[in-house]
Parts: structure tokens; C-alpha cells; sequence
């Protein structure tokens, strides 16, 4: 029997505070397949797009220090958080080619006794799990499929993109709703971006391109959503609830994130992966659980 | 006939004249009161100033963090097609672009357009000349914050990450315990992202604020 | 006695080095690996810059040796033309000017010389086709994949015993003084540019595609209908410069599809009442003396709009739900349209990578580039090797008969 892939857990503060849901649901998931989750020592928020946008050199050193950690004991960092996904993707992608600031980064990290080579490898907790456990043993274990169910995935933009920097590709996602029983909703905007990154700068802004995506999943007819983001999360779930009082309009569709509805198809009880916190009521999905 | 005229007004003032066009509304010319010398006649088409414009800007831009294609831009508009948000914009992704090609800083990095980018990286993903569109804008954002100019909620998260060194405090811990989590997240050190950014432009940005 | 020169590839270039080589005395191998040849260009109806249609080619009509006249042919009249089709090259050895090549000669299931081309096997079963009674070689093809329960009949009943349905493969060996690469172009299927839906969206097709829909000798006789249902093609939209000028396909241009999109987008808004067409581009690029597509195409009330598609939509009708941003009037444009086509990069064929490299062959983009780049001999690819056509990139028909004869020039020079 192999030994148990062991991991870098990168929490980043968001899903922690937002969304204990998506964490408990990941562990729980993580442990019936043997995937040890080691929580990083050390470490703190990685600034989200925003951070970088007001002040690179920052970003980098924070994320560079996040890095390094994990390098001294070379586990391949796994996060749950598109955001935290794609800044220390891109943060690795960028000192790896640009040796003047990986040494002003190190410059830095020196006094922490730390210095980051760019060997170390992050990945999505969902890729991981694809990737490292792979879809039969994972449908093995699915012993409450889903009954054909319309779900649809919003993936998120730093997930998918730039794909030189993710390398992550959708048909990983893809399969793994379906391994649960679920039937993936094509819809034409699933491409498009949830708004999360601009809500702080233009809130009417963000509410609407929610606002159109949900339209868009509602109208190809999904029962239900799926993100693996805490940000994308908050866009579709808790801003799905304000979109009665500005639009007027309803859509009923509940966002779970994607460790939630395997743990359930796996037969793991609804109150470990914290079903009664999504903002939209998603005990509807219990309806569908089948076996 | 010569195609400029000069005329002799009587003082010791010559000033040239075209001959009739549509284009020059029957030879309308203007008399200065000085000796100044003129330039060309001051007419409805307002352009915008070359030598006002800063040439540099278009190298400051490319020698920044993966802005080295900024100048393989051929204006095809395909990133302000893909852009989901670009309808909003008075500059269009592909015009911020062509702005900064032709040194229009103020402008830019003024303009409410970059902040506003969703940093979803559509456009940077279909470029056909590899123009990192979405990178750009970072970049453009990160002068914008090096003179002080950061839209107010953003300053209020550049704070938060002082203060706290997170975006986002675990508040409801009873909620992470119901799921048998640990309240505070394990592993968790705050000090040393306050101390790097502290000492980086976070810290002289959320610093001028007190 | 000298050894014969071998030309892969049969297209407009191939087959213009073939009889001129063969008009003057040399003996010529001309290889192809299609059943019929004529390559790219057979099927696609008018050729610019005269637009004859494609059988007959102005650039060749003082020897009907190019032209696929029914009744006369190089293929068929000029003893110094070994035509095979079916064949491919499988190795090289030996050394220049004196090439030893194994070829791998497919199946000779319908013998060209005994077809009388009666049309009997097209009506007992699918697997027999005749593309155009022009064709060359004079015969039908048999496709055994679309096999069915009339093949056997059709064979059997055969008025001059024609079909040998047993036919196998072979091999083949020759010695040649001179290789001549013809091997042309590939139109790319742009699949992986999924904004457009191609591969995804039956009425989302590329220019090839849509010259093979306007060919009167074509599946619908010349009809502009869509793809998913037949109805007929009321408003259609072209795209410029899909997979071309672009770092993340390919950075070339791809030349010729400006002026063969505008030619069509004529002969659409000429010649098939009622169409609307819309030409969305970046720049048009219709160079030298074929700026006057360009102009016809304006005068005829075709549409340009300067800017990119922003999303394809197929709708439950079968159209196309398009928003195209317009970068001249800086607005989001919504169309509804029957058919989207896009004028697709022009790319290196399957297997050329292949040949250039048992041939010791420089590559261009993946096209053939010439030996010398800087010499101008355009033609010469390496010692007693020889490139033209579109093999060495996206050219006109003009230019390739023009490279073929170049390439004439020199092997006889090097006769003397």
C-alpha cells in the first residue's frame, strides 16, 4: 500500500473566517482518502490580487516567504482558495523568471532564515485530489451517488487562468462533479468572471456580474452551483441573497462548495461539512443523494 | 497661385493665409496683437498635446514585471472583445493600452478604468501579440499607489492587512468548533506579514493615512 | 539514361513541375496521397486572381495538361508522367542525385485505366464516390471505411471489372536524380480557439469549407445553406485572422485568406440573392492587384466591422447569437446570424514536419524554407531537393505555378 501523500496545507485567511464549511468538508474528504493535510506553520494571508495591486514588492515577499516554508520540507503546497491559488502560482511563476527579484526577494527573507529556490510545486486542494487519488478510487468511495442532478461549476478566474501560470485544466473539475452522480450544466458564461476581485472598488458592479452568472447557470437549467473559491463563494451565495432586494429576482440556486457535495456522496453526514452555513438553503441537495 | 499668401495689414505684422477651402472656412486667419510668433491656427479640433505627453512612460511600463510585449500591440481590440466589464469603461482595455503607448500617464493612471479591472485575465489570455493586458494593469495600479492614488476601500484592506497581517479575522469561532475544527486556524502567524509590509508601500500608504 | 525525378504532392504546383518536366523530356514520378489530385485547390470553385474556376487554370490554359478537361489530360496524354496516387514516402536513403526512395503504395481498388466512370457503384453503395467527372484520375474511389451491403454487388456487377475489392497495399522502390516537395497546405481546424464554437457548433464552419459549399459541383450544388439543417443561409458573418497573426497559433500571416474571404463574400452577395454578409477583421489585407476584392466587396453592400468576437451563442433555431465589439465605433455590436465562418490559419500539412526531416529540409514557421535564405533561390531546399507551391508557405496560384517552373528551370539547368 502506498504511503500517505503528505501536503503543505495553505488555509489563507478567507476560508478559515468565511467559510469553515469548505475547510471541515475538505478535511473530512482529505482523510477517507488518505491525504494528509499537514496545516503550514508560520503563515498568514497571501494579500489576494488586491495586495498586488497596490504593492508588488509585498506581495511577492509575502508570498515568497510562503513558499519557502514549504520548501524546507519540499511537500508540494495544496490550498483550497482560487485567490491564494493563483498569487502563489503567480508569485512562483514570476521569480522563477526574473532572477533580480527572486534575490531582492531573498534579500528579504534572509532575516527569517529563509530562502526560496522555486522548487517547490502548489497546487489546488481539487487538483490534488484528482491528480494524487484519481477518479475511480474516488468513485469507489462515492456511496450515495447523486442522481443525475444539473450542477453547475463556476470555476473561478485565477483557477483557469493565466494558463501558462495555473496549468490547471477544466476537465479536472469536470469530472470530478461527475464522479459524485451529478450531471455537469454547460452554460454559456461559465468562463466568465464571478466579480469578486472589484467589490471593494465598484460594489453595483460586482452584484451585477453575479447577478449574471446565476441568470446564465438558472437559464441552462442547473439546480445547483458549485465553486471552490471562498470569494466566487461569497459572489454567487451571500450576494445571490441580495439580488432579490436590487433586482427583484430569485434564483434558488445553492452554492456548495465542491468538497461538500463529494463528502455527501460519500456518505459523510451534512452537519461534518456544515451545510446549514451556506447562505442559500442547500439541504435541497439531500433530496438527490441516492443509494 | 502660391498656396500661402502673406498680406501686407498695414503694420509690420505678416501672418500666413491659406487660400479658400471648405477646410479653412474661406481663408479666416487671425491678427496677434504682439510679435509673437503664431502657431497654427487655433481651430474646433482640440488635440491633445504630444509634447505635454510623457515618452518614457511606455518604457517605464515595459521594463516593469511582465510588461515587456506592451509595445507588440497591434490594436486588433481583441482584449476589449473578450473583456466581460469593458462596456462600462470610457477607456476601453485596448485604448489604456494605445494611452500608455503614446504617454498618456496622467490619464491612466488616474483614470478609475484600472481599478476597476477585474484581474480575470480574458484579455490577457486571447491577445494574439501575448500583451499581458492584465499584468499591465497591475502594474499600472502599482504607480498609481506609488503616488498615493488608491481608491479608499482598498486602502481600508491594505489596513487591515497592517493591523492584522489578514484580509479576513476569524470572528465566529464557535462556528469552526461546531465542525470540529480548531478555533484559531493552526499554524497561523500574523507578525511577520505586518512586519514585511510594513515595511514595504503598504506600510508608507496605510502610515500617511494616521 | 537519366533517372526520372520524383515531385510528392499533386496539386496546382506538383502537377505544373510534372508536365513541364515532362514536356521537355524528363521522366517524372508524381506521387500523392489522396485517391484524386489536385490537392487543396480541386474543389473550391473560382480562383483569384481570374476567377476561373478552379479546374481550368488561366495560369495553364495553353496546355490543357493542367486543366482536368474530361476528355484531355497530361495525366492521361504525356507518357513521361508516372502518376500514383495512394502513395506515400516512407523512406529516403542514398544520396543527392541519386535518391533511393521506398514508397507505400495503397490499395488499387478501382483500376483508373478500366473505369468508365457509368456511375453503376454510386448507386448500388456509399463507398464508391466520384468527386467531379473532371477528375483525374478518370476513375471512381473507393473508401473501404464506408463499406456496406452493395459493395459486393457493385463490384461484381461492374461492367468492365474495374473493382478489386481484395486489392492490398505495396511497396515500391525508386531511384531518383531530383526530389521536388509539393506537398501544400493545411487549412487549421480551430478547435482549440473555443470562443468561435467551431467543432462544437455545426453552422460555425472555415472558408474551405465554405468554397466547398459554393462549388456548383459541390454536395449542394452551389446552395449557401447551413450546415445543421440545410435552410438557406440568410445573414452570415466572416471572421480575419483566426489562428493567424497570432503568438499563441500561428504568428504568420496567412495571405491569401483576405482576398479569398472577399472573393466569396462577392460571389455570395452576387451570385446568391438575399445573403448578408459581414466581414469582422483586424486589417484587410488584400495586397496588390487584389485590392479590388476589397473594393467590389464594399460597392456590394458586404459589411466590414473593425474588431474581435466577444461571445458565439448557438440558439435553439440553429442561429448564432453574436456580439462582436467594434473597435471604430469603440461599441458592442449583437448580431443574429446563420452561419459564422471563420478564415482559419493556413498551416504546414500533417507529415510535413516528418518529410522535411528525413529530407534534412529548414523550416520556416514549419513551412519548407530555402536553403540559402539569403541567395533568393526560394526554390532550392537542399542538394538536388527542391520545394514550391504552398509547401513553402501560403501562396497564390500564380506564385505556385511560378515556383513549379522555377524549380523546371533549374532541374534542367542542372541537366546540361
Amino acid at each position: 500500500m502506498n504511503k500517505m501523500p503528505v501536503y503543505n496545507l495553505y488555509m489563507g485567511c478567507s476560508v478559515p473566517a468565511n467559510y469553515p464549511n469548505y475547510e471541515a468538508a475538505m478535511t473530512k474528504v482529505a482523510q477517507a482518502f488518505g491525504m494528509d493535510l499537514v496545516y503550514m506553520e508560520g503563515v498568514a494571508c497571501c494579500g489576494s490580487p488586491n495586495l498586488r495591486a497596490i504593492d508588488y514588492f509585498g506581495w511577492l515577499v509575502v508570498n515568497a516567504r510562503t513558499l519557502a516554508i514549504a520548501e524546507k520540507d519540499g511537500h508540494d503546497i495544496v490550498t483550497p482558495c482560487n485567490g491564494c491559488f493563483g498569487s502563489l502560482k503567480d508569485v512562483l511563476h514570476h521569480l522563477k523568471h526574473d532572477k533580480e527579484d527572486m534575490n531582492r526577494v531573498n534579500k528579504e527573507l534572509k532575516a527569517s532564515g529563509l530562502q526560496l529556490k522555486g522548487t517547490i510545486k502548489v497546487r489546488h486542494f481539487v487538483e490534488a485530489l484528482y491528480s494524487d487519488i484519481g477518479i475511480s478510487e474516488i468513485k469507489k468511495k462515492v456511496t450515495k451517488p447523486l442522481d443525475g442532478v444539473g450542477i453547475a461549476i463556476h470555476y473561478g478566474c485565477h483557477l483557469l487562468r493565466p494558463q501558462d501560470v495555473t496549468e490547471f485544466s477544466p476537465e479536472t473539475l469536470r469530472e470530478l462533479v461527475e464522479a459524485t452522480g451529478a450531471s455537469v450544466i454547460d452554460y454559456p458564461l461559465w468562463k466568465q468572471c464571478c466579480g469578486a476581485t472589484v467589490l471593494p472598488v465598484n460594489e453595483e458592479l460586482a452584484i451585477r456580474l453575479a447577478r449574471d452568472k446565476l441568470k446564465s447557470m438558472k437559464e441552462a437549467g442547473a439546480v445547483f452551483a458549485t465553486v471552490v473559491c471562498p470569494a466566487c463563494g461569497n459572489q454567487l451565495d451571500l450576494q445571490q441573497l441580495g439580488l432579490k432586494d436590487t433586482y427583484g429576482e430569485v434564483y434558488d440556486i445553492p452554492v456548495l462548495l465542491y468538497p461538500q457535495i463529494l463528502a455527501l456522496a460519500m456518505g459523510i453526514d451534512q452537519e461534518e461539512v456544515g451545510l446549514s452555513m451556506n447562505r442559500v438553503a442547500a439541504d435541497p441537495i439531500l433530496e438527490h443523494l441516492t443509494g | 497661385m502660391s498656396p500661402l499668401q502673406t498680406f501686407n495689414m498695414g503694420t509690420e505684422f505678416r501672418c500666413p493665409v491659406q487660400p479658400y477651402s471648405r477646410s479653412n472656412y474661406g481663408g479666416v486667419f487671425f491678427m496677434a496683437e504682439t510679435e509673437e510668433k503664431t502657431g497654427p491656427p487655433v481651430t474646433l479640433i482640440d488635440p491633445i498635446d504630444m509634447s505635454q505627453l510623457d515618452p518614457k512612460f511606455r518604457e517605464e511600463i515595459s521594463s516593469m514585471p511582465n510588461g515587456e510585449e506592451l509595445s507588440a500591440c497591434f490594436a486588433c481590440s481583441t482584449c476589449t472583445a473578450a473583456c466581460p466589464i469593458a462596456n462600462q469603461w470610457n477607456f476601453k482595455p485596448h485604448q489604456l493600452i494605445r494611452m500608455i503607448l503614446l504617454g498618456m500617464r496622467t490619464e491612466v493612471l488616474s483614470s478609475k478604468e484600472i481599478w476597476e479591472c477585474l484581474t480575470c485575465f480574458e484579455c490577457q489570455e486571447r491577445c494574439p501579440q501575448k500583451v499581458r493586458v492584465t499584468d499591465i494593469f497591475f502594474d499600472c495600479k502599482n504607480l498609481a499607489a506609488e503616488e498615493g492614488n488608491v481608491p479608499e476601500n482598498i486602502l481600508v484592506l491594505a489596513k487591515s492587512l497592517i493591523e492584522t497581517g489578514q484580509l479576513y479575522e476569524v470572528m465566529n469561532d464557535w462556528e469552526r468548533e461546531d465542525l470540529n475544527l480548531e478555533p484559531e486556524v493552526p499554524g497561523l502567524s500574523t507578525e511577520e506579514v505586518k512586519s514585511i509590509l510594513k515595511g514595504t508601500r503598504t506600510g508608507r500608504l496605510v502610515g500617511g493615512d494616521e | 539514361m537519366a533517372s526520372p525525378v520524383l515531385i510528392i504532392g499533386a496539386g496546382v504546383a506538383g502537377m505544373t513541375a510534372a508536365v513541364e518536366l515532362a514536356d521537355n523530356g524528363i521522366k517524372t514520378i508524381l506521387i500523392d496521397r489522396q485517391s484524386t489530385i489536385g490537392g487543396n485547390a480541386l474543389d473550391l470553385y473560382k480562383a483569384f486572381p481570374t476567377d476561373d474556376c478552379f479546374y481550368c487554370f488561366q495560369g495553364n490554359s495553353w496546355r490543357p495538361g493542367i486543366r482536368k478537361c474530361f476528355y484531355r489530360s497530361a495525366m492521361i496524354d504525356q507518357p513521361n508522367i508516372e502518376l500514383m496516387v495512394d502513395t506515400t514516402v516512407k523512406e529516403v536513403s542514398g544520396s543527392p542525385g541519386k535518391f533511393v526512395v521506398n514508397l507505400d503504395v495503397g490499395p488499387n481498388y478501382v483500376d483508373a485505366k478500366k473505369c468508365t466512370m457509368c456511375g453503376l457503384c454510386l448507386e448500388l453503395s456509399d463507398a464508391f464516390r466520384l468527386l467531379s467527372p473532371q477528375c483525374q484520375p478518370q476513375a471512381v474511389v473507393f473508401d473501404p471505411n464506408n463499406a456496406d451491403d452493395g459493395t459486393k454487388k457493385a463490384a461484381e456487377d461492374c461492367p468492365t471489372k474495374a473493382i478489386n475489392l481484395d486489392a492490398s497495399p505495396s511497396e515500391k522502390t525508386i531511384n531518383v536524380s531530383d526530389i521536388v516537395v509539393a506537398t501544400g497546405y493545411h487549412e487549421m481546424q480551430p478547435i482549440a480557439i473555443d470562443e468561435y464554437g467551431y467543432g462544437r457548433i455545426p453552422n460555425v464552419i472555415t472558408q474551405l469549407e465554405l468554397a466547398k459549399i459554393l462549388d456548383p459541383n459541390g454536395a449542394t450544388s452551389g446552395a449557401l445553406v447551413r450546415p445543421s439543417d440545410g435552410a438557406q443561409v440568410k445573414n452570415l458573418m466572416m471572421i480575419q485572422c483566426v489562428g493567424s497573426r497570432d503568438e499563441n497559433y500561428y504568428p504568420f500571416c496567412s495571405k491569401i485568406c483576405c482576398v479569398f474571404a472577399l472573393k466569396h463574400a462577392n460571389i455570395i452577395t452576387n451570385e446568391r440573392d438575399g445573403a448578408k454578409v459581414s466581414v469582422v477583421y483586424m486589417d484587410i489585407r488584400t495586397y496588390d492587384r487584389h485590392e479590388r476584392y476589397y473594393r467590389e466587396a464594399r460597392e456590394s453592400g458586404v459589411e466590414f466591422i473593425r474588431g474581435r468576437i466577444h461571445r458565439v451563442q448557438e440558439q435553439e433555431d440553429s442561429t448564432l447569437d453574436v456580439i462582436v465589439y467594434d473597435s471604430l465605433l469603440d461599441n458592442y455590436l449583437r448580431y443574429n446570424i446563420d452561419l459564422l465562418v471563420l478564415s482559419s490559419a493556413l498551416e504546414p500539412p500533417d507529415g510535413a514536419e516528418a518529410l522535411m526531416k528525413a529530407l534534412g529540409l529548414k523550416s520556416a514557421s514549419g513551412y519548407i524554407a530555402p536553403l540559402d535564405s539569403v541567395s533568393e533561390n526560394e526554390v532550392i531546399a537542399a542538394e538536388h531537393v527542391y520545394a514550391c507551391g504552398t509547401a513553402l508557405g501560403p501562396a497564390e496560384v500564380p506564385e505556385s505555378v511560378n515556383q513549379a517552373r522555377a524549380v523546371v528551370s533549374k532541374i534542367l539547368q542542372s541537366r546540361k
